[in-house]
């Protein structure tokens, strides 16, 4: 069983990708097929960008921390960024609902947010952002 | 992410594959779209018949470009958008405003048009 494996990046684009290609090894590792594999990462990868973006304001000093278990029957994880912020409040809505078509941006937490079947935001015991991420192993 | 770029029957046709992901190669895809403005390319027609996946920041990309295309009179048409890209449209409602296509020719006619 895989647990308790911590990943801390740095809030720089240069290693989104790479923590992609890891959460693909770990899912397909803990029994998730291939095609949904990538689409755990990519879910995954939407929530630590924002983590970058919103709670650590690109500040490649500032980093974000993904915990990573593999428990019976699901995967979970924890992403922590350095902020505070929280989508719904933040943006006064849900994700996804009431933004301009058309923007560029803000689409991340919908994404990661379909293609998981649980995400979720509130704070860790320091206070700070923390996404849970569920993924179930059927 | 691997672009190629041709012209056939005066349409530009921009032939993305592998990840449309964040990272320095968005930046690419970014320039071959404000090219196609300055070069007078008003309609592109995008082939995502090879893109294995492509996140928020992709999606935000093809946005601009559909965009800026559209404010210089152009458009920007999408071709073979696999299940999975097709899937993200709709979850991102993006479908709306983008043209899709699974025939190459059709695609190239209606741009024409």
């Amino acid at each position: 069983m895989l647990k308790g494996i911590v990943l801390r990046v740095p809030s720089e684009d240069s290693v989104v990708e790479t923590v992609q290609t890891f959460v693909e090894k770990i899912g397909l590792a803990a029994g998730v097929s291939e095609e949904d594999a990538t689409s755990l990462s990519i879910a995954v990868m939407e929530v630590v960008k924002n983590g970058m973006e919103h709670g650590n304001g690109g500040d490649p000093k500032k980093h974000v921390t993904i915990y990573i278990d593999v428990y019976p029957g699901r995967i979970q994880f924890q992403v922590d960024d350095c902020g505070t912020w929280q989508p719904k409040a933040d943006l006064g809505h849900e994700p996804g609902e009431g933004e301009e078509l058309i923007s560029s941006r803000g689409r991340g937490v919908l994404i990661a947010r379909n293609l998981a079947r649980w995400l979720d935001y509130g704070l860790n015991p320091e206070g700070k952002t923390r996404a849970t991420l569920i993924w179930p192993l059927i | 992410m691997k672009i190629k770029e041709e012209i056939k029957d005066g349409i530009k046709v921009i032939r993305l594959s592998g990840k449309v992901i964040s990272g320095p190669d968005l930046m690419d895809l970014k320039t071959v779209f404000q090219a196609s403005i300055n070069d007078a390319m008003g309609n592109v027609l995008l082939d995502l018949g090879h893109v294995s996946w492509m996140d928020s920041s992709g999606l935000g990309v093809l946005v601009s470009g559909h965009t800026s295309l559209a404010r210089n009179g152009g458009r920007m048409a999408i071709l073979n958008a696999t299940k999975k890209i097709h899937e993200l449209f709709i979850i991102t409602k993006l479908i709306t405003i983008f043209e899709t296509f699974t025939d190459e020719g059709e695609a190239i006619s209606s741009l024409k048009e």
